[in-house]
C-alpha cells in the first residue's frame, strides 16, 4: 500500500465519519428550509428544492423568539460572570498550593462535576424555595449553573495558572508589589487567554442549558430558548420544519462562534494558554 | 565599612527537613560574596530568605541594620536576578525593567529616563520595545541584570544567573557582572554550584553542605587552606587527590597507601604514632620529574590533553592526578618521577575530615625516595 493511497484512505474515512456525526445538524439546516409536504416526501430529498426563506421570520415572530433568546443571553452571562469571579480565586490558590487538603478540594470538586443534573435539580429545587430563590427564577438557574459548571472551569483555569512560573510572581514580590498586586498585574494577564478560553465554553454550555431553566423558571416570560424549544414540541407535533428553524435560529450564533474561536478554544485548552 | 546584610544563628526548617543549620554570617557594604555547594546544600534557600521568598525559622537577619525576619520581600529593598531570569513574558524591555519603578509610583517619564540611563550601561537600549521571547538567551540575562539595577537596593541577590548561557558567553558575563558591582559599589550575593564562578568573582566565598557553612573567606584562602576534606575537595579543578595514609611509628612519617604502591613521606611534626590520616595533594602542585628525580615513582594510566595543559592520571590506587602546564612528552605506561613541594600538602583527620594543620607551617617530604613501585613492596 503506498503512503499516498493510504493517506486518501484515511481522509476518506475521516469524511465519512464527520459526515455522519455532522448529519443531524444538515438535515435541521434543510429541513427548516423545506414545506410541509417536501418534509414528509418518500424518500426524502436531500435537498429542498423550494425553500421556504420566509420561515424564519415567522418562528421568531410567533414563537417570540426575541424574549427567550434574550432569556438565554441573561444566564447564560449571569453564570459565566459568576463562575468567573469565584472560580478564577479557586483555581489559583489550587494551583499554587500543594497539600493534602488543597488535593482533597480537587477530589471534591472533580466528584461535583461528575453529578448530572437531573440528579442534582430536586435537592437544589427544594433548597432554592425554601430561601425563596424561586422568587427570581432566572437569578436562580445562574446559581444552579454556576454550582454545576465551575468545576470544570476551576479545573482548566488551574492548568492555566499552573503553566504560569511561580518565579514571575516571585520576582514582582522582590520588585516591590504586593502578594495581589502581582496577581492582578502578572499571574492574571499572562492566564487571560485561558480564562477566556474556559469562560467560552461555559458560556456556551449555559446558553443551552435546559434541566435547570425548565425546572425552576415556570413564567414563561422568564424562560430562555431551550425551554421555549421545548414547549415547541408536543404529542402531536408535525411542524418540525417550524421547530428546526427556531433551532437553527438557537444554534447558529453559537456555531459560528465556535468556528470562529476555533483554533483559539483547542489551542487554549491543549497549551495553557501561554506562548 | 558597615554591616549591610547580618544573620545570626539562622535556622529553617521544611517540616521535619532542617534545610539551614544555624547560618552565621556577616557581609559587608560593597562585598562580593559568593554561596556555593552542590545541589540541595541549602545554598538558594538561603538566599531566597534573604529575598524574603522564605521565612526563617528561628534566628535573626539583618539588613541594613534592620532586623528582616518578618518584613515582606517589597519592603526589604533587595533585588534579585533569578536563574529563569523570570523576565514578564507579557511587558515589553521597558516595561520590564521600570515595572519597580512604577509600583513605587514614579512618574512614567521619570521611570523612562531611567530605564534608558540603565540600558546605555548595559547594552540595551536598541531592544527597549522588544519581548523578552524576541531576545537571545544573553540579552534576556541583561535585561534581568539591568531591572535589579535600575532600583540601586540595598543589596543585589544573584541564582545561579549565568546556568543557562552557553560557556563563552558565561566566562564574558563574569566578568561583566564583577565591574558592574564594582561600578555600583553594590553589595552582592551570588549563589552558584560552580567553584569557578565563586573563586573568580566573589571577595568572599561561602561553601556550604547540607544547610551549614562548612567554611567562608577570601578565595584564596579556600584554595591555600582549606578547613576541611570537602572544602578541599570541592574548590579547586581538577579536583583535591586524597590519599589514605597512616602517620609511622616515630610520629614524624606519614605513609600515603597506593595499593600496591606504598609511599613514605616525612612530616614537619609529630602526629600520634598509627593514626590514619588524609593526605591532600591538588593536581597543579605535583610535578612531573625523570624516573627516580622525585619524591617517589608513579607508573602511568592514561594521558589527556587540552592543548595548554596536560592532565596525567596514574596507574595507582587511589589514582593520581596530575595537571602540567604545556605537553610533556608521557605516555600511558610510562614510569614517572613525582615532585611535591612540602607546603602544597594537605592533611585531613580521616575520621572528622577536618584539616590538621602543620605547626611550624610546614609540612615535609623527606628527600630520599622511599616509594616502591609495584613488584617491591617494602
Amino acid at each position: 500500500m503506498s503512503e499516498q493511497f493510504r493517506n486518501r484512505l484515511m481522509l476518506a474515512v475521516a469524511l465519512v465519519l464527520a459526515a455522519i456525526y455532522l448529519f443531524p445538524l444538515y438535515w435541521m439546516y434543510i429541513t427548516a428550509l423545506k414545506s410541509g409536504s417536501a418534509m414528509f416526501a418518500t424518500p426524502p430529498k436531500f435537498w429542498p428544492s423550494e425553500p421556504q426563506w420566509g420561515i424564519y421570520g415567522d418562528v421568531w415572530q410567533s414563537r417570540n423568539m426575541g424574549r427567550y433568546l434574550w432569556n438565554s443571553l441573561v444566564i447564560a452571562f449571569g453564570a459565566v460572570a459568576l463562575i468567573s469571579v469565584l472560580g478564577v480565586g479557586c483555581a489559583y490558590v489550587l494551583a499554587r498550593y500543594r497539600n493534602v487538603w488543597v488535593d482533597i478540594g480537587l477530589f471534591l470538586i472533580l466528584m461535583l462535576q461528575v453529578l448530572p443534573a437531573s440528579l442534582m435539580i430536586t435537592p437544589i429545587f427544594v433548597g432554592f424555595s425554601q430561601f425563596g430563590l424561586l422568587d427570581t427564577p432566572r437569578f436562580a438557574v445562574i446559581l444552579a449553573i454556576a454550582a454545576k459548571s465551575m468545576p470544570f472551569f476551576v479545573v482548566l483555569v488551574r492548568a492555566t495558572f499552573m503553566s504560569v512560573p511561580m518565579e514571575l510572581e516571585e520576582a514582582a514580590l522582590v520588585d516591590g508589589n504586593s502578594r495581589i498586586g502581582a496577581f492582578f498585574n502578572i499571574v492574571l494577564p499572562l492566564a487571560r487567554n485561558g480564562i477566556l478560553v474556559s469562560a467560552i465554553l461555559i458560556f456556551m454550555q449555559a446558553f443551552g442549558e435546559f434541566v435547570y431553566s425548565k425546572s425552576m423558571i415556570q413564567d414563561i416570560e422568564l424562560q430562555p430558548a431551550s425551554v421555549g424549544l421545548n414547549s415547541f414540541m408536543g404529542p402531536n407535533t408535525n411542524e418540525w420544519n417550524n421547530i428546526m428553524a427556531y433551532a437553527t435560529i438557537y444554534v447558529t450564533p453559537i456555531l459560528a462562534a465556535f468556528i470562529l474561536l476555533q483554533r483559539r478554544i483547542v489551542s487554549g485548552l491543549t497549551s495553557g494558554a501561554l506562548k | 565599612m558597615t554591616l549591610q546584610i547580618e544573620l545570626n544563628g539562622v535556622n529553617k526548617f521544611y517540616g521535619a527537613f532542617h534545610a539551614l543549620k544555624d547560618i552565621n554570617l556577616a557581609i559587608e557594604e560593597g562585598t562580593f560574596v559568593a554561596l556555593v555547594g552542590p545541589s540541595g546544600c541549602g545554598k538558594s534557600t538561603l538566599l531566597r530568605s534573604l529575598a524574603g521568598l522564605e521565612k526563617i525559622s528561628t534566628g535573626e537577619m539583618k539588613i541594613a541594620g534592620a532586623l528582616m525576619n518578618d518584613v515582606p520581600p517589597r519592603k526589604r529593598d533587595v533585588a534579585m536576578v533569578f536563574q529563569s531570569y523570570a523576565l514578564y513574558p507579557h511587558m515589553t524591555v521597558e516595561e520590564n525593567l521600570t515595572y519597580s519603578l512604577r509600583i513605587r509610583g514614579v512618574k512614567r517619564a521619570e521611570a523612562r529616563k531611567a530605564a534608558e540611563e540603565v540600558a546605555a550601561t548595559t547594552g540595551l537600549s536598541h531592544l527597549m520595545k522588544r519581548y523578552p521571547r524576541e531576545l537571545s538567551g544573553g540579552q534576556r540575562q541583561r535585561v534581568a541584570m539591568s531591572r535589579a539595577i535600575i532600583r540601586h537596593p540595598k543589596a543585589f541577590l544573584f541564582d545561579e544567573p549565568l546556568s543557562n548561557l552557553d560557556a563563552a558567553l558565561r566566562v564574558h558575563m563574569r566578568k561583566e557582572i564583577r565591574a558592574l558591582h564594582d561600578r555600583l559599589n553594590a553589595t552582592s550575593v551570588y549563589v552558584t554550584h560552580d567553584q569557578i564562578e565563586a573563586m573568580t568573582m566573589a571577595d568572599h566565598v561561602v561553601v556550604m553542605r547540607d544547610g551549614i557553612i562548612e567554611q567562608q573567606g577570601r578565595p584564596l584562602d579556600l584554595y591555600d587552606r582549606p578547613a576541611n576534606k570537602f572544602v578541599a575537595g570541592f574548590i579547586g579543578s581538577p579536583a583535591m587527590n586524597f590519599i589514605p595514609a597512616v602517620v609511622g611509628e616515630d610520629g614524624a612519617h606519614v605513609a600515603l597507601d597506593f595499593g600496591k604502591t606504598q609511599a613514605k613521606l616525612a612530616l614537619g611534626r609529630g602526629l600520634p604514632p598509627g593514626s590514619s590520616v588524609t593526605a591532600g595533594i591538588r593536581p597543579e602542585h605535583i610535578k612531573v620529574v625523570a624516573e627516580g628525580q622525585g619524591a617517589f615513582d608513579v607508573p602511568v594510566g592514561f594521558v589527556e590533553s587540552t592543548g595548554s595543559a596536560t592532565f596525567i592520571t596514574s596507574a595507582t590506587q587511589p589514582e593520581l592526578t596530575i595537571v602540567e602546564t604545556g605537553r610533556g612528552g608521557v605516555g600511558s605506561g610510562d614510569i614517572i618521577g613525582l615532585a611535591i613541594d612540602p607546603v602544597q600538602l594537605h592533611l585531613f583527620d580521616t575520621a572528622t575530615g577536618k584539616r590538621i594543620e602543620p605547626e611550624n607551617g610546614r609540612i615535609g617530604i623527606e628527600p630520599p625516595r622511599h616509594l616502591h613501585v609495584a613488584g617491591h613492596v617494602s
